[in-house]
């Protein structure tokens, strides 16, 4: 079996060496079974099936809920005019931006040779990819009509019509789409190693053609990692960007609109930092519970929670400048109307959303300045719950105060969220989950190949290939002690 | 390690006497042509508004330049950077040129009525919008934030440069630890400093327009500047033996990287800022670019989108050019070239919007400030070594390799 | 177990080359680099991970598959931009808020998108061009001990096509590099 985890602290940095990544000094074995154990046994634990058995009724709900808008109608929900856009498009920004941790982790993180990402990647991309089909549902849905969701794309048809490129909604099915397909691809040319590790270690026939098919006769070639790895990068290079792309084509549904509150030039960038918070925060919601219940803490060391909790400490003060910009230019701007929105969200009927979106976004974070906080993963859990609710709110109070409340008086008016919006985003949070606790049983969730290449046996620091700092050397204790015998 | 890397010890890591000539020479050369400047500038008959215009973009320029290689040490501290050691110290150098920088702001001040609409009292008065913005845009208030961003940055400056130079006589690991403690923080102030800072000296010389999105502009252009000034520099230092052994191509290859990074998130960030006011298409938004887009100022226009974005992307798109010094420095210098362009293409169509060449006293201006400016950066560093010695991490930054 | 069955598929029992396993990283590292320079030309390593240098042992020559990812994008910026073009602005021209029918501004994130799209599908389609998948059997893939490869163990495999193959000495020369086994492969 694998062996037993090793509790010690590798948060402290000490200057002169890099601290290792993986605890304990197993060797690949160690790695192999330990991961594969998750999916391997037999059986789930008892806890897989009761948090299955929940996400899969809310799944029920989700598609019920489905149902009675195809029914009925949008009239389910509680839109209306002004508010013609409220939860619908509320869940998709939102599961969309959780969406966007993976691929940070995995494009961005990998271009800034940060390391540590072998041990998260896999868990953020399956993520990512998950949330992203969430996030697909409510656009498909929203028409209420969605068997002509195919006048989205630009295929010809029997009205000789051809869609709108000029609209922001149109890039987005363009961008989300894009990013799916492109995140798809990554997460599973990624995977192929591992599946076929999967393969080799199948005992039963149907899973040695599962994963002999999905690993496409892998077998280690030294030309096949030689192409693999330069594709690897490459893709990064092309997510990088797309990551950036995707939320910031998300922003411009609002931003090219004159609606005060949503016209604004800072939404881009605004958007993309909040979505990797956001997607940060989720990506920690829930890797801690399975970090803990699974006894990986060897591989998803304290340190890996310590700098995930400093980029979200990161992304989330962006985002507190995006909100202190806004509000600056809205009173700098002169209009009035721009003025009044900004108040309007702070003191208005919406207050209560807006300062739930201050307290979860921008005051509970601060915590985080705290190694300590950083550091114990029963207060990050809690933070990152707060972001991910504090996330939602901040797509409610942009999207319905600004339309609540527009230039005209005489045309303000409120929203209420229906039974049914409610019901259909707690059962896309069922949906979410359900896939996960599925592919948690199916696939590897951490990257074998990826983690193993990051140890000392990997050889990095073998031939011409060294000075990315050897990430294994002894674990620096506080410094306070450490330093004294200083060695220079 | 199992291979042999270069002792720094070695190399030729002190300004010496080739410095004491060059601070001499450039100082001599910015002061002659800031005289010049100020001469041309009576001569134009416009009150000086031309010269103190010509000063404000080059001093803005410098100023992006020092700013962005704050960032850059700051980043590099936050980050636990270890490739980057061999070439901090000369980003330091750059950042330490702050406090003088301060000395060099006090034209700008006394130029505050040429450059700035609402700094006259009777304009306010006439105007509503800037009787509406004048608890922020008034003199005093704009003075006090100056000296607010002064005292940051010279702070900045001192908890890192400082400790990065206590580190080479002590090569005490807990420096590098203190270092990465304060860049957060340091980091959170450097971002609000430089967003109001740009607000302050660039967006309000049309106090009518507003961006949210400006600061983050003119910080991904200096962050631009920076890094191709970080490559010429480099370049040049060891053309002319500093360091010969210590930086190699893997280093410059980074550079590259980075440089082509931040050109990508600078057209990122100007198309953001200019497709949303130009969808949107409201009168008190488009007008700021409706003056860069006619009169010819849409040659210049045009120019930035080209020569600040496609030209250097295509150059620098593939690994090769990136690992090439020539073709590297050629582009870095380029990239130094249209980013004056860039804020010349910011303040100038405020002042000129029917004429987009540059005057005689533009150029001299900027030949001046950053005469004076390089000057006093190779004076700062004239007794400190070129390299961070004794870093921690510079084994690591040594043995670099891009794999 | 289904080894029984694994090996009992029908097949012409003729040798496809020699498989030797290796402990280490070093070890293949060195061992490659020698049947590279004793003159092999079809051998392949075998590792879980990627293996930092093996290029360079193995004598690999840089692949192409950058110039397939330009190719792509390429073909996606322009695509992006013809399909937007002709679609607004001449097949089915329609005034919509007082956008020009093609503005440059507005087309520019699409074209993006099917910049990247194009790109990383040329990516991954060329990787799978080049590396042969989906090639689900390989010969190396019957042998019991290779199914550590992806584990934690290292093998070299060298081809019995091989010009240079010789039965004995090749057997000799992958035990003299150190290996902690050498099997022979059946086709």
């Amino acid at each position: 079996m694998a062996t037993a985890p090793v509790l010690l602290d590798n948060s402290h940095e000490d200057p002169r060496r890099r601290a290792p990544l993986v605890l304990g000094e197993p060797d690949f074995g160690a790695i192999t079974e330990q991961v594969c154990a998750i999916v391997e046994k037999p059986k789930p634990p008892r806890a897989w099936y009761v948090a299955f058995g929940i996400s899969l009724t809310l799944t029920g709900v989700l598609f019920a809920m489905i149902g009675l808008l195809f029914l009925q109608g949008t009239g389910v929900w509680g839109l209306n005019m002004p508010v013609a856009w409220a939860f619908d498009i509320t869940n998709f920004v939102f599961w969309v931006g959780i969406g966007h941790a993976g691929t940070l982790i995995s494009a961005i993180l990998f271009l800034f040779r940060q390391r540590w990402r072998t041990a998260i990647n896999r868990f953020a991309e399956t993520m990512t990819i998950f949330a992203v089909m969430c996030a697909g549902i409510f656009p498909t849905i929203h028409t209420g009509r969605p068997w002509l969701d195919f006048y989205l794309l630009p295929i010809p048809n029997q009205m000789g019509m051809w869609p709108n490129f000029r609209s922001p909604l149109l890039w987005d099915v363009f961008a989300v789409s894009t990013y799916f397909t492109v995140s798809l691809l990554f997460w599973f040319v990624g995977m192929v190693p591992d599946l076929a590790t999967l393969r080799d270690r199948a005992e039963s026939r149907w899973k040695q053609i599962l994963y002999g098919i999905l690993a496409l006769g892998w077998r280690g070639s030294g030309r096949h990692w030689h192409r693999y790895e330069r594709v690897y990068l490459l893709l990064a290079a092309l997510a990088t960007p797309l990551v950036l792309s995707v939320h910031s084509v998300v922003s411009f549904d609002f931003a090219v609109a004159q609606l005060p509150g949503w016209h604004t030039t800072i939404f881009p960038p605004y958007f993309v930092a909040g979505a990797i918070f956001g997607g940060f925060a989720m990506v920690l919601t829930l890797l801690i519970p399975m970090r803990a219940y699974f006894k990986l803490e060897n591989i998803v060391t304290t340190r890996h929670l310590d700098n995930m909790a400093k980029i979200i400490l990161a992304t989330g003060t962006m985002v507190g400048y995006a909100y202190a910009m806004e509000f600056f230019m809205a009173w700098y701007s002169g209009n009035p109307t721009e003025t009044f929105v900004f108040v309007n969200r702070a003191l208005g009927p919406y207050a209560w959303a807006y300062w739930t979106m201050v307290f979860c976004n921008v005051v509970v974070p601060q915590v985080l300045w705290l190694r300590k906080a950083r550091t114990t993963p029963l207060a990050l859990f809690v933070v990152a719950m707060i972001v991910n609710v504090g996330m939602w709110f901040e797509r409610f109070v942009i999207i319905v105060t600004s339309l609540s409340r527009d230039f005209l008086p005489s045309s303000w008016g409120m929203f209420t969220p229906t039974w049914v919006d409610l019901l259909t985003l707690f059962g896309s949070i069922g949906l979410f989950l359900t896939l996960f606790l599925l592919f948690m049983r199916l696939f590897p969730l951490f990257a074998m190949a990826e983690v193993k290449s990051v140890m000392p046996q990997g050889g990095l620091d073998i031939g011409p290939h060294h000075g990315h700092g050897q990430y294994w050397g002894e674990i620096p204790r506080q410094h306070e002690t450490q330093f004294a015998e200083d060695d220079r | 390690m199992d291979t042999q890397l270069p002792d720094i010890f070695q190399e030729k890591r002190l300004l010496g006497e080739a410095g004491d000539t060059f601070w001499r020479r450039a100082l001599a050369v910015g002061l002659i042509a800031l005289a010049a400047s100020v001469a041309l500038g009576f001569a134009a008959g416009d009150h000086g508004r031309s010269f103190f215009f010509a000063y404000a973009v080059s001093f803005a320029y410098v100023l992006s330049l020092s700013l962005g290689a704050l960032f850059f040490v700051v980043l590099q501290h936050l980050t636990r950077a270890g490739w980057s050691v061999v070439v901090r110290r000369v980003a330091e150098g750059v950042a330490a040129t702050l406090p003088v920088l301060a000395l060099l702001f006090v034209p700008i001040l006394i130029g505050l009525h040429q450059l700035y609409h609402w700094s006259h009292a009777e304009a306010v008065a006439a105007d509503h919008l800037l009787h509406g913005k004048s608890p922020y845009l008034n003199v005093p208030f704009f003075v006090v934030r100056w000296v607010l961003y002064a005292v940051t940055w010279g702070l900045t400056v001192r908890a890192f440069v400082g400790r990065s130079l206590a580190q080479d006589a002590s090569g005490a690991p807990e420096l590098s630890l203190e270092m990465q403690k304060r860049a957060a923080p340091a980091m959170l102030l450097f971002g609000l400093t430089l967003t109001f800072a740009s607000i302050d000296l660039l967006m309000s010389l049309d106090a009518h327009w507003f961006s949210t999105i400006f600061g983050v502009y003119f910080f991904a252009g200096s962050v631009v500047g920076f890094f191709a000034l970080l490559a010429v520099l480099m370049l040049m230092l060891q053309r002319a033996g500093y360091l010969r052994h210590a930086v190699t191509v893997e280093h410059y290859h980074d550079i590259g990287k980075l440089l082509f990074a931040f050109i990508v998130f600078w057209a990122y960030i100007g198309f953001s800022q200019y497709m949303l006011y130009w969808y949107a298409n409201i009168p008190e938004e488009t007008g700021w670019f409706l003056r860069r887009q006619t009169n010819g100022w849409g040659w210049v226009s045009l120019l930035l989108l080209f020569g600040h974005f496609v030209l250097p992307f295509v150059a620098l798109l593939s690994r090769a050019p990136k690992r090439n010094r020539k073709v590297l420095g050629a582009v870095a210098a380029w990239m130094l070239v249209v980013h004056w362009v860039d804020l010349y293409w910011i303040a100038l169509p405020e002042l000129r919007p029917q004429d987009p060449l540059p005057h005689l006293v533009d150029l001299t201006t900027a030949v001046g400030l950053v005469g004076v400016w390089l000057a006093s950066a190779a004076f700062i560093m004239r007794k400190r070594s070129l390299v961070a010695e004794r870093d921690p991490r510079l084994a690591e930054s040594l043995g670099f390799e891009n794999a | 177990m289904s080894d029984a069955k694994l090996t009992a598929v029908e097949a012409p029992p003729a040798r496809w080359g020699l498989l030797a396993e290796f402990e280490s990283v070093e070890k293949l590292l060195a061992a490659a680099e020698a049947v590279r320079k004793a003159g092999y030309t079809k051998f392949d390593a075998h590792s879980p991970i990627p293996v930092h240098g093996l290029d360079e042992a193995m004598g690999i020559r840089p692949t192409r598959l950058p110039l397939v990812v330009l190719l792509g994008g390429a073909a996606g910026c322009a695509g992006g931009l013809l399909l937007q073009w002709w679609t607004n602005a001449v097949d089915y021209p329609f005034m919509i808020s007082g956008k020009p029918l093609f503005g440059l501004p507005a087309a520019i994130p699409v074209v993006f998108e099917s910049t990247v799209l194009l790109a990383a599908l040329g990516a991954v389609g060329g990787l799978f061009v080049a590396n042969g998948w989906p090639q689900l059997f390989h010969p190396v893939l019957r042998s019991e001990r290779f199914r550590a490869a992806t584990d934690d163990t290292f093998f070299i495999s060298i081809e019995a096509a091989d010009p240079r193959f010789e039965d004995g000495a090749t057997r000799a020369l992958l035990e003299s590099l150190g290996s902690r086994a050498v099997e022979e492969v059946e086709r």
